[in-house]
C-alpha cells in the first residue's frame, strides 16, 4: 500500500491563514449540502487538514470567520475529535488499535515492538519527523486483528515481522 | 394551568413549567447545579433527579415541564435520594477539597448540597487519585475572572452563558470525557463585557471574580438591595458589604430590566464606593481647609443662601430623585436659583433582560431620565460653560463628578469668581476652591430612587450610614491579582447623604414643606406633586430597606 | 443460508453499479417508487426488521413516528459510525456491495419522505468513505438519485459526511449533534429524533446493514425476509466473530443461531486447540458471557432472556489464557476515553473504574474495590445518564466482576494495597498557556 506521508505546515505559515479561490470553491460546495452554515465545520477542518496538515489557530480561526462562528466554538469542536490534530504532525501518524480484541491478538506486542524500535511513547514523534506513535481506540477491523492506521490507510493482521517491513518501506521512500 | 402533586403537596402552575420551578412553587427544593431560570436546559449534572408516578426510571426535573395530575416524589423518595446521593458521590471523586481556601465557600452549590445529599456510604474518601489540570488552577483568564480547572463540575453554565446571554461565545469545553475543561480560544484573554457574569454563574469556586480573590468571606457579607450607577439601564444590584466596607456588587433578580446579569462595568464600580476623602465639612479659611462640625456647616451655608444675589446650581444627573426634586424646590423655586443638570455621553453599554431583549444605554448617568422628569433643565459641557461663565455670587455644586469639565482649569478659574459651596466625596479638584466643602457618602451610605431609561422608578437602600476611611492593605504574595485589601481602619466619618442636608437647609431657612424627615417622605410628596411620579408606591418599588443577609437574598442561581 | 447481504463478496468489481444491477439491484427503490410511502413503511414493518447497529429497535416503526403533517424537510441519516469494539460489518457491506446501502437509503428516505440523505461515517474509514462516494456519484449517474428520480416525481441527493474520531457519535443524537457541526454531545430524549432530528427537524437515523437489509425487502417481500429466524427476530445477520478464533470475519447467518455454532462450526473454534473462557455477544456494551452460556441463541429476545444483549452483533471471543480483571481494565479504557463527558455519572465513572481497574491490574487492588465498582455502574446506569453509554461500560463491568469475581479476588488477596499515584489525563495535546495569578 502506498500511503502518502503528510506534509504539515510550519507553525509560522499557519499563523494566520486566509482560505485561497481553491479552497473557497470547495467550501462553497460542501456549503450547499447542507441547512446551516455551521454544519460544514467538520467537513471544512478536514478540507484544511488535508492541505495545511494540521489545525492551527490561524486555521480555526479562518473557519471560523468564514462560517460565522466563535473561534472559541471552532476550537471546542477542534478539540473533542481525536483525528484533527492539533500540532504538526510526523510524516507518518501510526494509530495503534488498543481495544481488546486487536490488544489480544497480538497488539500489546505491538505496541511494546513500536515502542522499542522508534523509541518513542504514545502521543511522541521520532527526532527526525518521520513516525509519530498515536493509542486509539476500536479501528472496527477487529477480525484482522491486530490493526495500525498509517495516516489514511489501514494495515491489517500484523505481525512484529509484517509491520517491520512496512516502516522499512515507509522509511525508505524520504 | 396543570396541577400536579409533589412530595404530597398539591400546586397549580403555569404549562410549561418545569419539575424544579414547580417544586419550588410548592417549597421543595430540589437541587441543581446546571439548571439556570435564564439559561437553556442541558440536564448534564444528573442531580435533579425525581420519581415520577408511572415512569420506571428516575427523571431529571430541570427538563421534565409539568403535567396534570402528575405525581412526583423528591425528599420522599428513596431511589431519588440514593440517585443524588450518588450523583454528589461521583462530583466529590474529583472535587478537590479547597474550601479552606475557595472563595465560592458559603455560596456554593455543592457545598450546600453535599450538606444534603452526604452519608457516610461514600467511597471517594480523600481519594489520591484524583485528575487534575496542572496550570489551570490558578489562572487568570480575563480582566476579572480567575479559573481553577481542578473545581469544575463540568455543568456547562459559563459556556451557556457566553452563547446565549452575552452571546460572545468566548468560552468554550476542550477535550473530552474526564480530562474536558474550560478555556477560551487559543488560551486568549476572556473578552466578554459581562465577563464576571460567567464567574456568577459557576456553582463552584472553578471561576472566581480577581476583585474579590481572598477579601471577604461570603457569610460575612450583608446585601443591601440597590441600583446600579453605571448608567442609565438601572440593573438591579446587591451592594455586598461588611463593616462599612462595600466589598461588591452582585445581581438582584430583575426578569424586565438584567434578569440576573451585570456587566463588567457597573459591577466593578463597587470598589469606587469605598473612596471616601472627605469625611467631614471643611471650610476654606485665608486659602487653608478647617474642619467645622455640621451645625456650624448648616449655619454658614444658609447665611450665604439668603444672602446671595444670584445663585446658580449644578446638580447632577447621578443624584437620586429626592435629591434633585429638593434641590429643584429649594434652590430653584425658593430661592430663585439657576439649576441645571450636566449630562455628557457614556460608553455604549448593554444588557439583555429576562426575555433575551437587548437593551442599551450611552448615558453614563442612573438618573437621567428622573432630572429631566422633573423638569431640569439638562446642558453638556459647552453649556455648563456659559452657565459658569456667567456671573453669580453663589454656585452650589452638588456633585463634582457631574460634569468633567468642572475638574478642568477653566472651570476652576471661573469658580474662583464669588462663592463656591461644593458636596463630594472623594477627592476633586473644587474642593480647592470652594469655601465650604460639605462630604457627602456614596450611594452605599444614601437611599432615593432612580429613573431608569425605560422609565422605571427603583428604589436603592442605604447598605451602612457613615463611611470611614478605608485603608488598604496589600496583600503580597498571597494574591497577586488582587493587590489590596480595604478595612475599615479609622473611626466612621461625618458624611451625609445630600437628602439629609438639603431637608435640613430647608429647616434653617424656614422652608416648612420641605423639612422632611425620609426620602420616602419626599417622594412621598414627588407623588402628590409630580405628574411623573402620580400613583407610585414608595413599598412597591422594590429594595426593601433592611438589610438582607447573604443567604435571604434571592436565589441567584 | 444462501448469502443476502454479503453476495457480492468474492465476486470481481463487485462494488460497481454494474454488477449490482447484473444482481437485480435497484428493482427494490423502482417498486418502491410505485408504492405510497407509507405502504413502504409497512412493508419494512411486516418485515419485523429490527435496527443492527445495536438497540434493535423496529425498523419500520421508528419509520412510522415521522408526523405525517409536519411541512418538512425530512432527513435520513445512514450510520456508519461503526465503532463498537467486536464490530466491523458496516465496513464489510461497504467494502463488497456499497449500492445497496445506496439504495437501502433511498427507499428510506421515499418512506419517510426526506429529500436530503446523509451518511454519516467515522472518520478512520477513508477508502470506504471514497467507495460510497463513488457509489453515490454511480448512482447519481444511472438516475437513482437526484432530481425526479425514474420519472418518479420524488428528489433525492445523499451526501457523505465523515466524522473524525469519537465513538459516541454512533449514538443517534450526538451522530446530529455531530451532523450540525458541534461537538458530539447526545441530546435529552425527548424530543426523539423522528419528531425534532437534524437541524429542528423530522429525521430517522438507520445503521448500515438494516438500511443494506431494504431493498432486498422490497424485492422479495416482508414474508420472505420474515421467514428467516423467528417471529419478532428476523432476517439474516451478519455476525462480526473476532478475538481467539480461529477464523475471525463477517458471517452471515440466520438471527437465532447459537453462540456456539457461530464460533465453533463458522469460526473453527477457539485457536491454538484451547478453551473458551469467555465471549462478547454484542460488542462490549453486553454483559460478558461465559463458556457455560455459549448455547445461547442468537437474536435479540434470546439475549435478553439471557440476561445480554445481542447489540451489533459483534462476538469476541476470549480464551482461557485471558486475565478477565485486564479485560476489565480494557474495556474500561475504552468508555472512559470515548465518553463525551456532558454527565456527571458516566464523565466521573468511566475514570473512576478505569483507575480502580488499572490499580487492580498493577497490583494494588483493595477488599472494597468490586463492591465500588458495582455500585458505580449501578449509579452509571438505567436512565442515569443522558445516553447509554452509561449503560455501555455498566454492563460489561459488573457482568464481568459478577461472573469472575474469584479473579477479583485473587488479585486484591495476593496485591499490596499501596496508593497508586496518579498523573494527571489531558489527551488535550493543543498549546497549553502557564501564565499564573
Amino acid at each position: 500500500m502506498s500511503t502518502r506521508p503528510i506534509v504539515a505546515a510550519s507553525p509560522d505559515s499557519i499563523a494566520a491563514v486566509t482560505l485561497d479561490a481553491r479552497m473557497e470553491e470547495r467550501i462553497t460546495e460542501l456549503l450547499r449540502r447542507y441547512p446551516t452554515t455551521r454544519a460544514a465545520i467538520l467537513p471544512v477542518l478536514w478540507l484544511c487538514q488535508e492541505r495545511y496538515g494540521w489545525i492551527s489557530p490561524g486555521v480555526m480561526r479562518a473557519v471560523a470567520s468564514r462560517l460565522g462562528e466563535s473561534p472559541a466554538f471552532v476550537e471546542g469542536v477542534v478539540s473533542f475529535y481525536t483525528m484533527y490534530h492539533t500540532r504538526p504532525p510526523a510524516r507518518y501518524v501510526l494509530q495503534v488499535c488498543t481495544t481488546l480484541s486487536c490488544a489480544y491478538c497480538g497488539g500489546r506486542a505491538l505496541v511494546e515492538h513500536l515502542k522499542g524500535r522508534l523509541g518513542i511513547g504514545f502521543g511522541e514523534k521520532t527526532p527526525d519527523g518521520e513516525f509519530q506513535l498515536m493509542a486509539v481506540q476500536c479501528l472496527g477491523a477487529c477480525g484482522d486483528a491486530p490493526v495500525v492506521q498509517i495516516n489514511d490507510d489501514y494495515y491489517e493482521n500484523l505481525d512484529v515481522t509484517s509491520l517491520d517491513k512496512v516502516l522499512d518501506e515507509l522509511a525508505a521512500r524520504r | 394551568m396543570p396541577k400536579l402533586t409533589i412530595d404530597g403537596r398539591t400546586v397549580e402552575v403555569a404549562a410549561g413549567t418545569n419539575l424544579i420551578e414547580a417544586a419550588r412553587t410548592a417549597g421543595i427544593e430540589i437541587p441543581y447545579f446546571c439548571y439556570h431560570p435564564y439559561l437553556r436546559v442541558v440536564g448534564q449534572c444528573r442531580i435533579c433527579m425525581v420519581e415520577i408516578e408511572g415512569q420506571p426510571r428516575l427523571a431529571v426535573a430541570c427538563a421534565t415541564p409539568a403535567a396534570e395530575g402528575m405525581v412526583v416524589r423528591s425528599e420522599s423518595s428513596e431511589r431519588a435520594k440514593e440517585a443524588r446521593e450518588a450523583v454528589m458521590e461521583f462530583l466529590l471523586a474529583n472535587h478537590p477539597l479547597d474550601c479552606p481556601v475557595c472563595d465560592q465557600a458559603g455560596e456554593c452549590l455543592l457545598q450546600d448540597h453535599s450538606m444534603e445529599e452526604q452519608r457516610a456510604t461514600f467511597t471517594t474518601g480523600m481519594s489520591e487519585t484524583r485528575r487534575t489540570f496542572p496550570g489551570y488552577e490558578r489562572r487568570l483568564i480575563g480582566p476579572h475572572v480567575i479559573q481553577n480547572q481542578n473545581r469544575c463540575i463540568h455543568c456547562s453554565r459559563c459556556i451557556r452563558f457566553t452563547q446565549e446571554i452575552s452571546e460572545t461565545s468566548a468560552l468554550t469545553y476542550k477535550s473530552r470525557g474526564n480530562s474536558t475543561f474550560i478555556d477560551t480560544f487559543d488560551g486568549k484573554p476572556f473578552q466578554d463585557p459581562m465577563s464576571a457574569c460567567a464567574a456568577d454563574v459557576c456553582p463552584v469556586g472553578a471561576l472566581t471574580v480577581r476583585e474579590f480573590r481572598f477579601r471577604k468571606r461570603a457569610w460575612k457579607l450583608k446585601s443591601t438591595p440597590s441600583v446600579c450607577p453605571g448608567c442609565s439601564i438601572g440593573c438591579n444590584i446587591f451592594v455586598q458589604h461588611h463593616e462599612r466596607v462595600v466589598y461588591r456588587f452582585s445581581p438582584r433578580e430583575n426578569s424586565a430590566i438584567n434578569a440576573t446579569w451585570l456587566c463588567d462595568h457597573g459591577r466593578f464600580l463597587a470598589e469606587s464606593l469605598n473612596q471616601q476623602t472627605y469625611l467631614s465639612p471643611q471650610r476654606r479659611v485665608a486659602g487653608q481647609p478647617a474642619s467645622a462640625s455640621w451645625a456650624e456647616a448648616l449655619r454658614a451655608l444658609a447665611d450665604e443662601l439668603r444672602g446671595t444675589r444670584s445663585l446658580r446650581v449644578v446638580a447632577s444627573a447621578n443624584l437620586s430623585n429626592e435629591e434633585l426634586y429638593l434641590a429643584r424646590e429649594l434652590f430653584g423655586r425658593h430661592l430663585k436659583g439657576e439649576i441645571v443638570v450636566p449630562v455628557f455621553p457614556g460608553e455604549p453599554r448593554r444588557m439583555k433582560n429576562g426575555k433575551g431583549e437587548w437593551r442599551t444605554s450611552t448615558d453614563a448617568h442612573p438618573n437621567s431620565l428622573g432630572a429631566r422628569r422633573l423638569g431640569l433643565a439638562t446642558v453638556d459641557g459647552e453649556g455648563l460653560a456659559r452657565l459658569l461663565g456667567r456671573a453669580a455670587d453663589l454656585t452650589v455644586i452638588l456633585d463634582p463628578a457631574a460634569h468633567p469639565y468642572l475638574a478642568g482649569d477653566e472651570a476652576l478659574q471661573l469658580l474662583r469668581a464669588g462663592t463656591l459651596i461644593a458636596f463630594a466625596r472623594s477627592q476633586h479638584p473644587v474642593a480647592d476652591v470652594a469655601r465650604w466643602l460639605l462630604p457627602t457618602p456614596s450611594l452605599a451610605s444614601n437611599e432615593g430612587t432612580f429613573t431608569s431609561s425605560p422609565g422605571v422608578v427603583q428604589r436603592f437602600a442605604p447598605a451602612f450610614a457613615q463611611p470611614g476611611a478605608v485603608h488598604r492593605t496589600a496583600t503580597g504574595a498571597m494574591s497577586p491579582a488582587c493587590p489590596t485589601i480595604a478595612s475599615p481602619w479609622g473611626p466612621p466619618g461625618e458624611a451625609r447623604a445630600l437628602w439629609i442636608v438639603l431637608t435640613a437647609l430647608a429647616r434653617e431657612l424656614g422652608v416648612a414643606t420641605l423639612d422632611l424627615a425620609s426620602p420616602a417622605d419626599v417622594f412621598a410628596l414627588m407623588v402628590r406633586t409630580e405628574e411623573s411620579f402620580a400613583g407610585l408606591e414608595w413599598e412597591a418599588l422594590g429594595g426593601r430597606g433592611q438589610q438582607e443577609s447573604y443567604r435571604e437574598r434571592q436565589h441567584v442561581g | 443460508m444462501e448469502a443476502v447481504l454479503l453476495r457480492a463478496r468474492g465476486l470481481p468489481e463487485s462494488r460497481t453499479i454494474a454488477t449490482y444491477l447484473a444482481a437485480g439491484g435497484y428493482e427494490g427503490l423502482k417498486k418502491a417508487l410505485t408504492m405510497a410511502p407509507d405502504a413502504v413503511t409497512k412493508e419494512v414493518l411486516d418485515s419485523e426488521l429490527r435496527g443492527r447497529g445495536g438497540a434493535g429497535f423496529p425498523t419500520g416503526r421508528k419509520w412510522s413516528f415521522v408526523p405525517k403533517d409536519h411541512p418538512g424537510p425530512r432527513y435520513l441519516i445512514c450510520n456508519a459510525d461503526e465503532s463498537e469494539p467486536g464490530t466491523f460489518k458496516d465496513r464489510e457491506i461497504i467494502e463488497h456491495d456499497p449500492h445497496q446501502v445506496v439504495e437501502g437509503t433511498a427507499i428510506a428516505s421515499y418512506a419517510i419522505r426526506a429529500n436530503t440523505a446523509y451518511i454519516y461515517i467515522r472518520g478512520e474509514f477513508v477508502r470506504w468513505t471514497r467507495i460510497l462516494e463513488e457509489a453515490i456519484e454511480e448512482a447519481r449517474k444511472g438516475g437513482f438519485l437526484g432530481k425526479n428520480i425514474l420519472g418518479s416525481g420524488f428528489d433525492l441527493d445523499v451526501w457523505v459526511h465523515r466524522g473524525a474520531g469519537a465513538y459516541i457519535c454512533g449514538e443517534e443524537t450526538a451522530l446530529l449533534e455531530s451532523l450540525e457541526g458541534k461537538r458530539g454531545f447526545p441530546r435529552l430524549k425527548p424530543p426523539f429524533p423522528a419528531v425534532v432530528g437534524a437541524f429542528g427537524k423530522p429525521t430517522v437515523v438507520n445503521n448500515v446493514e438494516t438500511l443494506a437489509c431494504v431493498p432486498h425487502i422490497m424485492t422479495r417481500g416482508a414474508p420472505w425476509f420474515a421467514s428467516i429466524g423467528r417471529p419478532r427476530n428476523t432476517g439474516p445477520k451478519l455476525f462480526c466473530v473476532s478475538g481467539h478464533v480461529n477464523r475471525p470475519g463477517v458471517y452471515e447467518l440466520p438471527l437465532g443461531v447459537t453462540f456456539r455454532e457461530i464460533i465453533e462450526e463458522h469460526a473453527g473454534g477457539i485457536r491454538g486447540g484451547r478453551k473458551l473462557k469467555a465471549y462478547f455477544p454484542g460488542g462490549t456494551s453486553a454483559p460478558i458471557m461465559t463458556a457455560a452460556e455459549v448455547d445461547v441463541q442468537a437474536d435479540f429476545d434470546a439475549c435478553a432472556q439471557a440476561g445480554t444483549m445481542l447489540g451489533s452483533g459483534g462476538i469476541i471471543v476470549l480464551d482461557e489464557t485471558v486475565d478477565m480483571v485486564e479485560v476489565c481494565a480494557n474495556v474500561a479504557h475504552f468508555y472512559a476515553h470515548e465518553s463525551c463527558g456532558q454527565c456527571t455519572p458516566c464523565r466521573e465513572g468511566a475514570d473512576w473504574c478505569m483507575d480502580i481497574l488499572d490499580r487492580m491490574v498493577e497490583g494494588h487492588g483493595r477488599p472494597a474495590d468490586p463492591e465500588t465498582l458495582l455500585r458505580i455502574c449501578r449509579f452509571s446506569s438505567n436512565g442515569m445518564t443522558i445516553c447509554p453509554l452509561g449503560d455501555a461500560y455498566a454492563l460489561p463491568i459488573s457482568s464481568i466482576v459478577n461472573k469472575f469475581r474469584e479473579e477479583f479476588d485473587r488479585r486484591i488477596e495476593t496485591g499490596s494495597p499501596l496508593p497508586q499515584k496518579k498523573l494527571p489525563v489531558l489527551p488535550w495535546t493543543g498549546p497549553r498557556p502557564g501564565f499564573g495569578v
